[in-house]
């Protein structure tokens, strides 16, 4: 089966290096948690992929198409979810769903009773003809997922997504992208909440300044480091070299 | 050592220590709207400054003998011009007192600190009016200085009255705004006050053109009617209503009464008004945005990125309250010229339509840059736009669509009946105000600068250049039009010059997108 996505010697400088030589594999099909610490180049990656920066060097196949070569064409099979939602205050979230299920030529036929299910499944039924502007930040994130999921994406790529949610919206977000990958989609996310890595993903990403520490599942991890029972929380210190800061 | 943040001198909470911390945050307010930094506060003190020498100081000269008599005329030109700045004012502060309501940025802060309530408002209000009457002091200074200096310093009065009437329009702004929010509810006062605003300010200049609208055998135009009503000898007039231009010449009595009554008004709508500011502005929060009861939205979902980013943009356009009452503003400015110019083309004047088809070329101008400064640069969510598989030209396409779309609604009756009337004015209208609108439209596809909505009203700030290049295209067109409409060939100058241009101008998507720092 065609991996989802394929980074090759990715590079990306602004002032200085931010993602270096990057080499990174995102099998079909798994949930894949990208850590780092703060400034590591993970959303600088993600921003490449979801074709919102253009790489210094380097190449970016999704589901075996070049990125690079024909964005439009990987583009229609990728959502991006960045941490601040990128909504419209103005708009409802029903109103929000219609415009991006047009970004993605959802057919409407299709589009309206797939935004219905969203929202009724993100709990937004109800504010379905609000705008946006009032509501909390945990609505803001919900209604901006709901977007990245009208056009049915095969790769979702989330920044970020618990950031800020309470308990109760952070369970149906994890619930939702948990039925999707069951229903065969890609999801690639970064958190630093590393709890939710452990039990959710399938494999992890370690990366830091720009470059990839690590890869695996977390026994892979565990095998690496040699900490056999260790916490992603551990692993991932020792990995980033960060252990040195903890208080004794 | 660190710079004292809080002055010493005044006591922590104290009405006067909130004052200057508000004045603070409004002076860096106006700093950071400004481009340019210190070069541009520079240069528009120069500005002011050459204006006040070689235009303040000859008014000088030439005033300073003259002692201004109150008889009626003078008496009736005060007091109008004081109220046509009292309306000026009282646009703003209804706005502002609105804004104020929804958008209450730190007042939060300040209604859970232990300071009384009316204290907070008392002085977010204060801030309003020197605000306010900052603006009309600048404008006024450059000529009244000089003159005051040369011969009249008991004129210095008039920033006293200016001062009184910005406050006596804030406290008329508050309870306005509050009196809509009470009669309409927390959902529609927004948008009906921004409205409002739009009228007040506009109404003197409607009234002034009453003629235009009405047409000469209903009306005459207001000046002369002043004059002829002035000039009876039976007229009097009371004598309070000398009182304004008293005190605008140095009277003391009339001066501090109106001066007294300004701050008597201000604290009287605070004192009244402020607890129920309070629980309005608790209720304002988030209602604006509720559904309208009853209506069915969003029924069918719009087909490809097209036609969604079209119906994106002119919902947007649609609830944002700020451009339409600037857009209505214009309209209403628009109105005695299209009356005008029907008028005279159903008298067959044909003398009098080429300049008001050029003055139709030019609104069409100011509105269409308006609205695609909206859609193009003031795109909320650019990363979504970049993110989705649709090419940059269908985003731009549906974007001048959207921004064209209101304009041609407004202007479609007007050039209809112009070219039943008058076809060659007519058409020639036509053509002008689609030109223009195209060449405004791609302007600001080329010259874009991605902005916030919020910072509409300051947009012109923002790119001085595209600014310039649109009052630039705007007046060729108009020109063109003008002088098409008149049957003259030398049309064809200025829209050669306009097309040049506008080639001269062009950018190309991998010059927009390396202009904008996007990957094209």
């Amino acid at each position: 089966m065609t991996d989802a996505l394929v980074l090759r010697g990715l590079s990306k400088t602004f002032r200085a290096p931010a993602v270096r030589d990057l080499d990174l594999t995102v099998r079909s099909g798994e949930l894949y948690a990208l850590l780092g610490p703060n400034g590591a180049g993970k959303t600088t990656t993600l921003r490449m992929v979801a074709g919102l920066l253009r790489p210094d060097a380097g190449t970016i196949s999704v589901f075996g198409i070049d990125a690079l070569a024909d964005p439009l064409a990987a583009k229609r099979l990728i959502a991006w979810a960045p941490d601040e939602p990128m909504l419209y205050d103005r708009l409802s979230p029903m109103e929000y769903l219609e415009f991006v299920a047009g970004l993605w030529e959802v057919a409407p036929d299709v589009a309206r009773p797939r935004a219905e299910e969203l929202l009724k499944t993100l709990g937004l039924w109800d504010e379905r003809d609000r705008r946006c502007e009032g509501f909390s930040r945990g609505m803001k994130q919900k209604a901006a997922l709901a977007g990245a999921l009208i056009h049915d994406p095969r790769l979702l790529i989330l920044d970020e997504p618990l950031t800020g949610l309470d308990a109760a919206v952070a369970r149906q977000v994890k619930d939702l992208l948990q039925a999707r990958v069951r229903a065969g989609s890609t999801v690639i996310l970064t958190t630093h909440i590393l709890e939710v890595a452990e039990r959710m993903a399938d494999r992890i990403g370690i990366i830091q300044a720009g470059e990839l520490k690590a890869q695996g599942t977390l026994s892979e991890l565990r095998d690496r480091t040699g900490e056999a029972g260790a916490s992603l929380e551990d692993l991932f210190l020792e990995l980033t070299g960060e252990r040195d800061g903890e208080v004794p | 050592m660190t710079r004292q943040a809080f002055s010493p001198r005044l006591r922590p909470g104290s009405t006067l220590w909130l004052l200057t911390h508000e004045l603070r945050l409004t002076w860096r307010g106006v700093l950071a709207r400004r481009r340019g930094g210190a070069r541009g506060q520079w240069i528009v003190l120069l500005a002011l400054s050459a204006v006040a020498a070689f235009a303040g100081v000859p008014l000088g000269l030439m005033l300073r003998r003259l002692e201004i008599p109150v008889t009626p005329l003078s008496v009736i030109i005060a007091d109008v011009v004081l109220a046509v700045v009292f309306t000026l004012m009282l646009s703003q502060t209804v706005a502002a007192a609105t804004e104020a309501l929804y958008q209450r940025g730190d007042l939060d802060l300040l209604f859970s600190s232990p300071l009384p309530p009316r204290r907070a408002l008392t002085v977010r209000f204060a801030a309003l009016a020197t605000n306010v009457f900052a603006t009309f002091a600048v404008l006024i200074s450059p000529f009244l200085a000089p003159i005051a200096v040369i011969g009249h310093p008991a004129w210095l009065s008039a920033y006293l009255v200016l001062a009184a009437l910005a406050l006596f329009a804030s406290g008329c702004g508050l309870a306005l705004a509050m009196g809509l929010f009470a009669l309409i509810g927390p959902r529609r006062t927004r948008a009906v006050a921004q409205v409002v605003g739009a009228l007040i300010g506009a109404g003197f200049f409607l009234a002034s053109q009453a003629r235009n609208i009405l047409g000469g055998a209903k009306s005459s135009s207001l000046w002369m009617e002043v004059v002829r009503f002035a000039g009876h000898p039976g007229f009097t007039l009371p004598p309070a209503a000398a009182w304004p231009l008293r005190a605008l010449t140095g009277d003391p009595l009339p001066l501090a009464t109106l001066a007294l009554g300004g701050l008597v008004a201000f604290l009287g709508a605070i004192t009244w008004l402020s607890r129920r500011f309070s629980a309005d502005a608790a209720a304002a929060s988030g209602a604006d945005t509720a559904p309208a009861p009853g209506r069915a939205r969003t029924a069918r979902f719009a087909a490809g990125a097209f036609a969604a980013t079209l119906r994106k943009e002119l919902r947007l356009l649609w609830r944002d309250a700020a451009l339409i009452s600037q857009v209505l503003l214009r309209v209403l400015y628009l109105a005695p010229l299209g009356f005008l110019l029907i008028r005279n083309a159903g008298a067959h004047l044909s003398l009098a339509l080429p300049g008001g088809a050029a003055g139709l070329v030019l609104f069409a101008g100011q509105v269409a840059g308006s609205l695609a400064w909206i859609t193009v640069s003031a795109e909320d969510a650019p990363e979504l736009l970049a993110c989705a598989p649709t090419p940059a030209a269908t985003f731009r396409q549906a974007k001048l669509a959207a921004a064209f779309l209101p304009l041609a609604v407004l202007l479609t009756p007007i050039l209809a009946m112009l070219t039943v009337l008058a076809p060659g004015v007519g058409l020639a209208a036509a053509a002008g105000c689609a030109a223009v609108s195209l060449a405004t439209g791609l302007v600001n596809i080329w010259y874009q600068k991605p902005s916030k909505r919020a910072d509409f009203r300051r947009r012109r700030g923002s790119s001085w250049f595209a600014t310039l290049v649109e009052v630039i295209l705007g007046l060729l067109i108009a020109a063109a039009t003008g002088l098409a409409a008149a049957g003259q060939i030398w049309a064809a100058i200025p829209a050669i010059l306009a097309g040049l241009m506008m080639l001269a101008l062009r950018r190309s998507d991998a010059q927009i997108a390396r202009a904008l720092r996007t990957f094209d």
